[in-house]
């Protein structure tokens, strides 16, 4: 029994991680040869969906409670999650705010951008959730080894985003942040999205700390879970960033 | 001293001084190693302002327990903070009535310092000419009177969400107690930061800040943008936990229509704070960047656009003033039937109103914006929108009407200034609509109809429910009754002048009277009018000043007040004031509708074991 589930969510990742790969490719291959910004708004919304649904487990807010309890963790940990995702749904309204606003100073047109280094640093941050998502069902399955060393790889992925985004594009980008409007808009997006990428990998860094001195179990580990879920809504962003700052529009 | 110096609030303002300093040192020290010229006031005020605000979390103590949590420490689940006595008002407490109550004196304490401002500029709008200000002075003080009154509603309603929230509904505390506090810490830095403008160039812009003028104001402008930032997180968090703690910790048997009337306000005034407000965080944080590091957001010469600041910052602006008002609609209707005797007339259309006016409330924004230059085929849709704000709001004065009529009414303070909101809520209701209709608002855009009507509605949905509020539930904090006496001289200070001043307003501003202005032509003859507002304002300031020597004198020596003093049926009132530490001792358990006043043999809750 213990083995068939080990092997099954290891597997369902795996799906998820290559259906999200190839919508991405999909998504690239379309922004080259057929740039619709319906066709490739719609795309993200797909990816963002099953981001949310498979990684995020969003339907796990509306399952009834299993104690009715008050003070047991079970009843508390559903209140937690309600707690983070109203956080997150209030994080989103700045993304939405910042979207908006590229839309209003550029139109269709998207900045001057080296192509290669988009599709490198969003496949980091997909490869990233995948083994954020595997930390947290190795943890939920009793697998230690497994959660240590992906979760170790998550954090630096992370770092390797961060360092990809303001050691590499922000320093190749051939406009500076007070260069017009693409240069506000790229700045400001990319700027409060690393901002998040970074608190995700303190996170996730203070999850395996406490995780390796014990702290949590397979029952009782929001801790873990949380890190997971922040780090699938930073991954959620940059989905619709993406296809905003590199796909959509003709060439400023 | 050692003992004054254990209080949280004064570690915290320490700490704020020597961050702020640190903020101030990197910022000079890295331009210093970078060869820059090494003092450049702008970006070190800033960053020396943000470090401020978070050592002055570390110091009160606000960070302590998620330090812990983060090590990976057990932390108490709900600690007893009795030993403390009245110093766990000066500290980060996690009670939530105690952060109520903290919420509550800051609120008092923020309106005092706006109302002072206001008064300060009224009288030197009293003669034509300028008297004692200079004319930045003078916008410094307009503006500041604005975002630090809108501060201190935000604040105010949080106090009373704070305290009522979950004794009505009969958890023992907020959802996530740590975060109920940081939300009320991290609104005390960002307040001095808000008013640090002062001391530092001022700033002219009123508190919309619109670019392209706050790109050129003084210093101070971004002081303001900084601090309301900052405070935005106390709304954002504070809605996350009444959201969370209404969901989830209801009593036994409150299903979604018997819950008192207020909770529902609470929650539709949640749903806007908790999304909207990110994106005037957004709006000023832009502005920043634009004068910090010559980002071109607004800046038509680099291809930015100033409509879309109108745009971010409307769309939080605008529903703000229903977070501004639907909790002290849902206090008017929580508090009517209890002195009417009555049920409350309509109770499920009234809950679907307040949802109604939050959700409408996200598709109003550009009636603020039809002189802006803003798309013309977005005027009409607008002004449709904002018409349609009348209809959840009609139902509820309809509600009230009809609650009213033919009960047993009794006028204590609280009840006074309950019908006084409604009365002076319609008249700003009233005075809405010709501000939404394009042709009318082409003349009076900028006059000061706007500023009588705006402070109608904040006065009726705000300030008069918050007095009320505060009359009602001062018992169930202290187990002592507000003076009556003091309180009527209150109520009947503060109503007529402010009648005559909003009244006066509207009618100077029909005839011509532009708002934010500090001079106007004598030959307009408005000078008598000015002096009346004037005298009117001192009248609403000498009330406040009653009230707020009623709350101390009453604390102390006010009328022993235990039991149900106000023949409530809401289970707050069965149990004896104040209430002790956790709230209920008791479970309780809904077994009616909440409001049936007048019908004999029923009841709202049964306590366990009765």
């Amino acid at each position: 029994m213990a083995e068939s589930n080990n092997t099954s969510y290891k597997r369902m990742g795996l799906v998820i991680f290559g259906i999200l790969a190839i919508l991405t490719l999909m998504e690239f291959g379309l922004a080259v040869y057929l740039n619709i910004w319906v066709l490739l708004t719609l795309l993200a919304i797909l990816k963002a969906g099953l981001v949310m649904y498979y990684y995020m487990h969003i339907y796990r807010l509306f399952t009834p409670d299993s104690d009715t309890d008050r003070h047991s963790y079970a009843y508390k940990l559903v209140t937690s999650r309600l707690g983070l995702w109203l956080f997150m749904l209030s994080d989103a309204f700045i993304f939405g705010g910042l979207l908006i606003s590229r839309f209003n100073l550029m139109g269709f047109t998207r900045p001057e951008l080296s192509q290669p280094l988009g599709l490198a640093v969003t496949s980091i941050l997909l490869v990233s959730s995948f083994f954020a998502n595997r930390a947290e069902t190795s943890m939920a399955n009793g697998d230690r080894k497994q959660f240590t060393i992906s979760t170790v790889i998550t954090m630096v992925l992370g770092i390797l985003f961060i360092l990809g985004v303001l050691g590499v594009e922000w320093q190749l980008a051939p406009f500076k942040a007070a260069d017009g409007v693409q240069g506000a808009v790229f700045y400001s997006m990319t700027g409060f999205h690393v901002f998040h990428v970074l608190t995700g990998v303190i996170f996730l860094g203070i999850v395996l700390r406490n995780a390796m001195r014990g702290h949590y179990s397979e029952e009782k580990h929001w801790a873990v879970e949380a890190a997971a879920v922040y780090w699938h809504f930073i991954d959620v962003v940059w989905i619709f960033f993406y296809p905003a700052l590199y796909l959509i529009g003709t060439l400023r | 001293m050692k003992k004054f110096f254990s209080l949280g609030l004064i570690r915290g303002l320490l700490w704020q001084a020597v961050g702020t300093g640190i903020g101030v040192g990197i910022v000079t020290l890295i331009r210093v190693l970078m060869g820059l010229p090494a003092w450049k006031a702008e970006p070190a005020t800033v960053f020396g302002a943000l470090l401020g605000v978070f050592f002055f979390l570390a110091g009160v103590g606000a960070f302590t327990d998620w330090f812990r949590m983060a090590k990976g420490e057990e932390v108490e689940e709900m600690p007893d903070e009795s030993h403390l006595g009245a110093m766990r008002y000066f500290g980060v407490s996690l009670d939530h009535k105690v952060i109520g109550i903290q919420y509550m004196v800051f609120s008092i304490v923020l309106m005092s310092v706006g109302g002072m401002f206001a008064l300060i500029f009224r009288t030197e709008l009293a003669e034509t000419g300028m008297q004692f200000l200079s004319l930045i002075e003078y916008n410094t003080l307009m503006s500041l009177h604005g975002i630090v009154m809108i501060v201190s509603i935000l604040v105010g309603i949080a106090a009373i969400m704070n305290y009522t929230v979950p004794l009505l509904i009969g958890a023992s505390d907020m959802a996530f107690p740590r975060l109920n506090a940081f939300s009320f810490w991290v609104g005390v830095p960002s307040g001095l930061v808000i008013l640090s403008s002062l001391f530092l160039g001022g700033f002219d812009t009123g508190w919309t800040g619109y670019p392209p003028l706050s790109v050129r104001a003084p210093l101070g402008m971004q002081m303001f943008f900084l601090g309301v930032a900052l405070v935005g997180f106390t709304s954002i968090l504070g809605s996350i936990n009444i959201i969370a703690t209404i969901i989830r910790l209801r009593s036994k048997g409150m299903t979604p229509f018997r819950m008192p009337i207020f909770i529902w306000a609470a929650i539709a005034t949640s749903i806007i704070s908790l999304t909207a407000t990110q994106l005037i965080g957004l709006s000023f944080e832009m502005v920043m960047f634009q004068r910090l590091f010559g980002m071109g957001f607004f800046d038509p010469v680099k291809g930015g656009n100033p409509i879309l600041f109108q745009h971010l910052f409307w769309f939080y602006s605008h529903p703000a003033v229903y977070v501004f008002v639907l909790p002290g609609l849902g206090i008017i209707s929580e508090l009517l039937p209890v002195f009417a005797r009555k049920p409350l007339f309509g109770y499920k259309w009234v809950a679907m109103s307040s949802l109604g006016i939050a959700l409408v409330g996200f598709l109003v924004w550009g009636h603020h914006m039809f002189t802006s230059g803003m798309a013309e085929y977005l005027r009409v849709p607008f002004m449709y929108s904002t018409l349609l704000v009348a209809i959840p709001t009609g139902v509820k004065f309809f509600s009230w009407v009809a609650t009213l009529w033919r009960g047993k009414i009794t006028f204590p303070v609280p009840m006074l200034f309950v019908l006084a909101s409604i009365v002076v809520f319609l008249m700003g209701g009233l005075t809405g609509p010709p501000n939404a209709t394009i042709s009318t608002d082409l003349h009076l855009q900028d006059t000061y109809y706007i500023v009588g009507h705006f402070h109608d509605t904040l006065f009726g949905g705000f300030m008069f429910p918050f007095f009320a509020a505060v009359y009602y539930w001062f018992p169930k904090m202290t187990g002592r009754r507000l003076n009556e006496k003091l309180g009527k001289l209150h109520f009947w200070l503060v109503t007529p002048s402010f009648f005559v001043l909003s009244l006066w307003m509207m009618r100077i501003g029909l005839l011509g009277m532009r708002r934010r202005i500090a001079d106007y032509d004598p030959a307009l003859q408005f000078q008598t009018y000015h002096q009346v507002m004037t005298f009117s304002g001192y009248f609403i300031a000498l009330g406040v000043l009653v009230f707020i020597i009623n709350l101390i004198w009453s604390a102390k020596k006010g009328e022993p007040a235990i039991g149900n003093i106000w023949n409530s049926r809401s289970p707050e009132w069965q149990v004896p004031s104040p209430m002790p530490m956790h709230n209920y001792d008791r479970q309780f358990e809904v077994v009616g509708e909440p409001y049936d006043y007048g019908l004999p043999g029923s009841t709202y809750v049964k306590f366990e074991g009765e």
